[in-house]
Order: C-alpha cells, then structure tokens, then sequence
C-alpha cells in the first residue's frame, strides 16, 4: 500500500499535485454531503421535505 | 623567512570586498592596493564528518612570506586516531542502519507519512480557498432577486401634466416631472455654453415629456421644491440655487446639475428606475 502509494502518487511533483487536486474534489464533495446529513438530522420534521406529504396529494 | 601555508579554497570566502568594471572606467587607480587578507580560521572542534573536513587542508597550497607572517602562522597535525564520533543510531530509520543496504529500497516507507501530511494539509488549504474565492466572487454579482429590491415601477398615467410626483428610491427622493409642451420648448432652445454644468436637455431625458431626477440638491444635500424658483423647474429652499425644468443648475451655489438616475420606459406607461 505504501509502496503503491509512494511510487504512483507522490514520487513525482506532477503526480503529487494532481494527488492534491482530485483529493480536494473528492473532500468537498464529502464534507457536503456529511454537513447535509448532520443538518437535516438536527432539523428533522422542520424541513420542507419532511412536512411535504402533509400540504401536496 | 618565514612561511604560511593556507588553503587557497578559503580565499573567496575570507575575501571582504570585490571590484567589478563597469567597463567606462578602469578599476585600477583608485591609489588603494586591493589585496586580500590572510586570516586563520579559529580552530574547530571535531566532532561529525562536517567539521573534519573543514580542519583539512584542501585545493592547491599558497605560500607567503612576510614581517606578519609569523604572528599568523598555522600548523594543523591531525591525529585521526583519537577523534570522538556521535552515535547517531537512535536517530536513524531502521531501514537505514545497515551501511550496505539501498536506501533507495526503503523510501517508500520513510516517506510516505511526510508526503501524506503534507497531502492532507494541501487538501484543507485549496478548499479552504477555493471557498473564500468563490464566495467572493458570488459577492460581487448579485443575484436577481436582489437587483429586482433595488428598482421600482412608476405607473406614468397617475401623473398628470405639468406636475412633479415624488417617490422614494433607494433611500432617496425621486423626481418623476410630467412636462407641458411648453417647458420642453424652453429647455431644447437654452443654449448649453451658458450653463454651469453643460448638458443638452436631450441628454437628460429619455422620452421628452418625462423628466426623471433624483431629488437631492447637489450643493448640500436639501430636498428642492418643484414648480418654485427663478426658472420654472426646482428651487432648494436652503440656499437658494435654482434649477430649471430639466434639472439644470441655473443660479445659486449648487455646482452640478441634478442627478438622472439609470431608467426606462417599458410598454403600457410604466417606468422602471434602477
């Protein structure tokens, strides 16, 4: 793993850097989806997506 | 005669100034004789392969003789046999401890912690700025929503001719002015080189019945009273300049015209200011 790691990704600058960016792209996307989750579980019942099966048939 | 011998690799070094041409005048002839100095190097204490090399005598050996040159005089014996070397074991990597091996062999597993750290710390920083740049950027251009706050429609058909109805916007007072035929007459024949501030009344006005001006004196800031004043238009009751039916400085303090804010007429009478 380590090797893998080493000599795929970081032994190179180019390599490193695109390590970097394509990292950042996938953490993004991650840390919305978690902050998403955590916010609709802290306003459950509040939302609009929660309270819509009341007001539309 | 006496004699120094003295690693001329140092020479560089130890030397405290240097004289370049800048090819007009020559270097030489300045009456000072530049030659470098000879200093002995402090004695170093032996102790990594660092500081050994800098006790030894390396490069081609210069020899010189002179009245001081005995007061500087260097003589290195090095006995190679009592020198005390640091164990550094403790501070090596495993992989490494063994002179005969490749380090090249062991690299991926006494880097990789380094680069990953250093992976991680890149990741945090370009979101943390591709955040700030993109919120910075949304900044500046306002959605519609908001630019749709920042204007209001004025229904012309309430304002009958040859009055002036006032609106808020923006905080600010609004002059929307509903001319007669003959106040358009008027202001069309001024000529512009007696103005103060030079306009053309077709500069001001997009549609020559409708006179569209914000209601702020430009001298200090009073509200102007419509229909008033020496010339039919505005007259600012706090230090009487008067302005003329297009809104033009004409007398008194103020320096500049009133102000036409951006606006636009849109179909079924309706003016849109913003």
């Amino acid at each position: 793993m380590a090797n893998f790691l080493y000599n795929v990704l970081f032994k190179r600058s180019s390599t490193f850097t695109v390590t970097i960016l394509v990292g950042c792209f996938i953490f993004e996307r991650g840390l919305d989806v978690i902050t998403d989750k955590i916010f609709e579980q802290v306003n459950q019942g509040k939302l609009w997506k929660h309270i819509k099966h009341q007001y539309e048939t | 005669m006496n004699v120094v011998a003295k690693s001329t690799s140092l020479a560089p070094l130890l030397k405290s100034t240097t004289v370049i041409s800048n090819g007009l005048q020559p270097v030489i002839g300045t009456g000072v004789v530049l030659k470098s100095k000879i200093v002995a190097k402090p004695g170093v204490s032996r102790l990594v392969s660092e500081s050994l090399q800098e006790t030894l005598i390396t490069g081609s050996l210069r020899v010189s003789s002179g009245i001081g040159a005995s007061l500087l005089a260097t003589q290195r014996r090095l006995a190679h046999t009592d020198v005390q070397w640091p164990d550094f074991t403790d501070y090596r990597h495993n992989a490494v401890k063994d002179p005969t091996t490749k380090s090249k062999e062991s690299a991926a597993s006494r880097k990789s912690f380094t680069y990953i750290v250093t992976a991680t710390t890149g990741v945090t920083t370009l979101y943390g700025v591709k955040t700030i740049v993109h919120d910075l950027v949304s900044s500046l251009s306002a959605s519609a929503d908001v630019l749709a706050l920042a204007k209001i429609e004025v229904k012309l058909e309430n304002i009958p001719e040859g009055k002036n109805a006032v609106f808020k916007w923006r905080g600010k007072p609004l002059f929307v002015r509903h001319r007669t035929q003959k106040e358009i007459d008027k202001e069309a024949q001024v000529s512009v080189s007696s103005l103060r501030d030079p306009q053309t009344d077709a500069d001001r006005v997009k549609k020559s019945e409708w006179l569209v001006v914000l209601g702020v004196c430009t001298h200090l800031g009073c509200v102007p009273i419509a229909n008033a004043g020496d010339f039919g238009g505005y007259y600012c009751p706090c230090h009487g300049s008067h302005y003329d039916a297009s809104g033009r400085i004409r007398k008194g303090p103020a320096p500049l015209n009133l102000e036409v804010p951006p606006h636009e007429f849109v179909e079924g009478d309706i003016l849109i200011v913003g």
